[in-house]
């Protein structure tokens, strides 16, 4: 893959490539970068232009203190390393997505806005990002209703051409993607572990061979999972999708009822929790805040999964954007 | 000051005052150190391309870039050319699997910005200490990026390494601000323009004249190695200096290093398979400082190995295309007056270079079966792929290499695993390279044989534009050394290969679950002693009549069992003495070993016994092709038979392959009570490596 000059700058700048562990240099933040970019814009200038502005100039243009003009510099000096590394990943079937890139999902900068991950690390078909699906979400111990309800939405998605979004982890997320791509459909997980080992389950291989699936990860692909990883990607699986449904979620605690009640607050797309009669508590004050019931089993024909959701949806209040969404 | 007038005061302070810029140094440091262009100089060896470099990444450093990555085949610099480059304040270090107790400090230099020039093998790209450690060290960017013997990176090239592969993707990444700098000194039209198509067609190209003026150039025809032979002994003597003596295998650099050390010259074989770099540094060390005064060496003796004053380097074998053979010979006379390239052609060559040629790809299958092996396992180590996939050791990692560069596997430590990439066998590719590579070696006979200028007929295959009439080689001053040798030495050379003894060294390591102790070792009880072999199988000599005995007379001749008895109880000191011999059983040619070793026990006057026995048809052990295949195809097929007496054997077979039915025949010995056990064959058959 080439990489355009301005990526290669916000890659530079925002990616722990090429950095060893105990660097004092630190990447810019997504906050950080923020800043610098507002900056940037108000000046009509590409980022690719701060390779040959000099360092007392940068202090005018970008309005930052001298900490942090001295880590830009730093940081903008490890083009060489940062190559290499670009190659090496390259070579284990990973690549980079920017905020520069044209292929950058569109959906989160519509959703996500400053919030939009900078990078996309992934592995597979990059264009599944944003194609029309459905996101599953919930805890990695199902009970058994929950794991049927998490293979029928994914086998649905596979056979009527959605992508199924989650977050390619044990349990809801591996038990949807699986159907999804057994019935020759597509999906998309957004990791909160290491690109670098998931990509070597051969489960998963052969798809991202086959380019039917995609994973990616805002994070370092060598990171190994933390539980703040985890969180701050949940928004990424809701940002991609058209409706997205929580199969089982506790009550004011773990990922799963942070990033619901999050994404219902945010109103970026219709939020489905699984009713039936035995649902954890989660799902039944979810349903209380406003997510809507999706009862289970599901009583038509898999082919009318997403009429129904579209028809048990609320009407958008935003209707430029949401129109983008479904055209 | 100009930059030109002050990169001259800088070359004078390396050099001396008296200095000055050969011609293309200055158009060449110009182009990367003022105008950041990316440039290939093509220039013979010897130019001064390190000159290039050392300026370039001083004015560069001068302008506030960072330390310049030199990636090059070599294991080091030369001393030389670390001090020429201290005397204008660049501090350049090398990093290799050598010198690790060396890296952190290197690093150390690096994070200081104290280090200007850093050498690497292109291997380091691929290695995760390297990575992790020592790149991200180099604080500010890499100011300038170096690819020496940049015609590697084209598969038209007679020395394409698949790791410079992954430099050009790397440069394609990298951003346009970078200089980036290639030499070579053997680099045709052909890849030249491979080299810019994938560089970039902005790479600007600098050619200068690749004559060597002081070589003088002839090629004698002997066919069999012992003229060769007689003809070194015989005419060594006539060369002053220092030399290098060209073979095409490691056996073979082994031979004549030994025979000329017998005939008193001070030489030393010099391949790959000598252990470690260390050794081989070593030795070049010597070499260098002229303690060795001919290095006997395969193509091993790396790339851009610099020493100015080698009088001669002598082929006793031919090599597979004019490109290999300009730069072997160009190593010569770099700074003399006269210097000799003197090829001798065998009659083996054109076998040597077909085998090459045959084992230069790995078949299409080879590839399948390791990407299925690594599919249907989450990641193997070697051995366990050997375990499973029938190819050498030495072609699986062939194969594994190649498959890691094109990213369709991947390496954790010694783990292999898939990758997400796809891939596929190019055929086409690989075809057009193997019919080049056909064509390269006809034009080799070609030069051999040519009437005209020799030095011309080289020029012109490598595009020089300056190519001419050189006015010295043999043809050009029609004075020759002399093509034919005398009969005495001829005889001496021929007693000398009858009497070479081939060591076998006795195996230890076996996959864990071969053996019934499910040890990954041979119990060092039950090990062999370490053996011998009377020849080379099919070599000129012993070797080839061991092959004509064996398949067209059916038995072997009384000139063999004299050679052999004198072998085991002249030349092998074997203490104690074998009391009994036994041999190996084939169903194939059920009489023929078993009549040589009744005749070698009555001839030793030691008892003959039918110890081992075959179990069943087993397939031929040459087909096996890896260590994993081999043992278990023997301990399948091999049992011992009868009451086993305690004293020490002589283990007879004809001809020792893999080894393994040896090492299996006399665990099994040894576990039936008898003495130590010393394996003696024919032959050894050979396989081929640089």
């Amino acid at each position: 893959m080439i990489y355009s000059a301005d990526s290669q700058v916000i890659l530079s700048l925002c990616s722990h490539l090429g950095l060893s562990s105990q660097s004092d240099v630190s990447p810019l933040s997504t906050r950080e970068w923020n800043s610098v970019a507002r900056r940037l814009y108000a000046n009509t200038i590409q980022p690719e232009e701060l390779l040959h502005i000099e360092t007392s100039q940068l202090f005018d243009l970008l309005d930052q203190d001298e900490p942090l003009i001295k880590r830009i510099t730093a940081l903008l000096s490890r083009s060489g390393s940062l190559a290499i590394e670009l190659e090496r990943l390259e070579s284990l079937g990973i690549e980079v997505l920017t905020r520069a890139d044209t292929d950058y999902p569109v959906r989160y900068k519509q959703r996500l806005k400053e919030n939009a991950p900078v990078l996309l690390y992934y592995s597979g078909e990059r264009a599944l990002l944003g194609q029309p699906g459905i996101a599953i979400v919930g805890s990695r111990n199902l009970d058994e209703i929950g794991q049927l309800a998490a293979q029928f939405v994914g086998n649905a998605c596979g056979l009527s051409g959605l992508v199924l979004y989650s977050g390619g982890a044990r349990g809801v997320d591996n038990l949807s993607m699986t159907a999804s791509l057994e019935a020759r459909g597509n999906a998309v997980g957004i990791l909160a572990d290491s690109l670098e080992k998931t990509i070597r389950n051969p489960e998963y291989r052969n798809y991202l061979e086959k380019r039917e699936l995609c994973l990616a990860t805002p994070y370092s692909p060598s990171a190994s999972f933390n539980v703040g990883a985890a969180m701050g990607r949940n928004r990424l699986i809701y940002a991609l999708a058209d409706y997205a449904i929580v199969v089982a979620s506790d009550f004011e605690k773990g990922g799963t009822w942070a990033g619901a009640t999050e994404a219902l607050k945010a109103k970026w797309l219709p939020v489905f929790a699984l009713q039936h009669e035995h649902m954890p508590l989660g799902n039944t004050k979810l349903i209380e805040r406003g997510a809507i019931p999706f009862p289970y089993p599901f009583e038509g024909h898999y082919s009318e999964l997403q009429v129904w959701l579209h028809s048990h949806s609320p009407i958008p209040e935003d209707d430029s954007e949401q129109l983008s969404l479904f055209s | 000051m100009t930059d030109k007038y002050h990169t001259l005061q800088l070359l004078k302070q390396m050099l001396g005052t008296e200095a000055q810029f050969r011609p293309g140094q200055w158009e060449a440091i110009e182009a990367v150190a003022i105008k950041k262009q990316r440039a290939l100089v093509v220039q013979r060896t010897g130019w001064g391309k390190s000159m290039v470099y050392f300026l370039a990444t001083k004015l560069l450093r001068e302008q506030g870039a960072g330390p310049t990555l030199l990636i090059s085949p070599l294991l080091s610099l030369m001393r030389n050319q670390i001090e020429a480059a201290e005397r204008i304040g660049i501090n350049a270090r090398s990093i290799n699997s050598d010198n690790q107790q060396e890296w952190s400090e290197i690093i150390e230099s690096l994070q200081g910005n104290k280090c200007d020039l850093l050498l690497i093998s292109p291997e380091r790209l691929n290695n995760p200490d390297f990575l992790n450690k020592v790149l991200p060290g180099i604080s500010g960017n890499i100011g300038m990026l170096v690819v020496d013997e940049a015609h590697c990176i084209s598969d038209w090239g007679h020395d394409f390494r698949p790791d410079y592969r992954r430099i050009v993707r790397i440069i394609t990444i990298m951003p346009k601000g970078v200089p980036v700098l290639g030499t070579t000194a053997t680099a045709n039209d052909r890849v030249v323009a491979d080299i810019q198509s994938q560089l970039g067609q902005h790479l600007l190209i600098l050619r200068g004249p690749l004559d060597r003026e002081s070589l003088r150039l002839q090629s004698i025809r002997l066919p069999a190695r012992a003229e060769r032979l007689a003809w070194l002994a015989h005419n060594l003597h006539k060369f002053t200096g220092s030399g290098i003596i060209y073979c095409q295998t490691q056996a073979d650099t082994e031979c004549v290093a030994d025979w000329l050390v017998e005939r008193g010259f001070s030489a030393a074989a010099y391949h790959a398979g000598l252990k470690g770099d260390g050794d081989r540094l070593a030795l070049e060390q010597a070499f260098l400082n002229n303690e060795v005064k001919i290095l006997v060496a395969t193509i091993a003796l790396g790339m851009g190995f610099d020493k100015p004053d080698i009088g001669f380097v002598i082929h006793f074998q031919c090599p597979g295309s004019v490109i290999a053979y300009y730069q072997q010979v160009g190593r010569a006379g770099r700074a003399l007056e006269k210097a000799y390239g003197i090829l001798l052609v065998g009659e083996e060559d054109e076998e040597i270079q077909k085998y090459f040629i045959r084992t230069a790809f790995p078949k299409p299958e080879a590839f399948l079966d390791v990407l299925q092996a690594l599919k249907d396992n989450d990641g193997l180590k070697l051995y366990g792929l050997l375990d499973r996939v029938n190819i050498s050791k030495a072609m699986a990692e062939k194969v594994l290499k190649i498959l890691e560069i094109e990213g369709a596997i991947g390496r954790e430590k010694d783990l292999y695993f898939r990758t997400p990439n796809p891939w596929r066998y190019d055929h086409d590719r690989i075809e057009q390279v193997l019919t080049l590579r056909k064509a390269e070696m006809a034009e080799m006979q070609r030069y051999v044989d040519h009437s005209g200028c020799s030095m011309s007929f080289l020029l012109k295959a490598l595009n020089d534009p300056f190519a001419g009439r050189c006015g010295r080689c043999a043809n050009c001053k029609e004075q020759r050394l002399p093509e034919t040798v005398p009969q005495t030495l001829l005889t001496e050379a021929n007693e000398f290969l009858g009497k070479i003894a081939i060591v076998i060294k006795p195996k230890i390591q076996v996959s864990a679950d071969l053996l019934p102790e499910r040890v990954g070792r041979i119990p060092e009880t039950y090990r062999n002693q370490p053996g011998r072999a009377l020849s080379n199988y099919g070599e000129s000599g012993w070797g080839k009549i061991v092959a004509v005995n064996k398949y067209e007379n059916g038995e072997f001749s009384a000139d063999l069992i004299r050679a052999s008895v004198d072998l085991i109880l002249n030349r092998w000191s074997l203490d104690p003495m074998p009391e009994w011999v036994c041999c190996i059983p084939s169903s194939r040619h059920p009489n023929l070993v078993p009549d040589f070793a009744r005749t070698i026990a009555a001839q030793l006057r030691v008892p003959f016994l039918s110890a081992l026995r075959k179990t069943r048809h087993s397939p031929e052990q040459k087909l096996m092709l890896n260590r994993s295949m081999q043992a278990q195809n023997v301990i399948n097929s091999l049992e011992v038979t009868g009451k086993i007496p305690r004293g020490p054997v002589l283990l007879i077979d004809d001809i020792i392959d893999s080894g393994w039915t040896l090492a299996i025949a006399g665990y099994l010995l040894r576990k039936a009570g008898s003495g130590v056990v010393y394996p003696f064959v024919l032959a050894k058959a050979t396989g081929r490596t640089g």
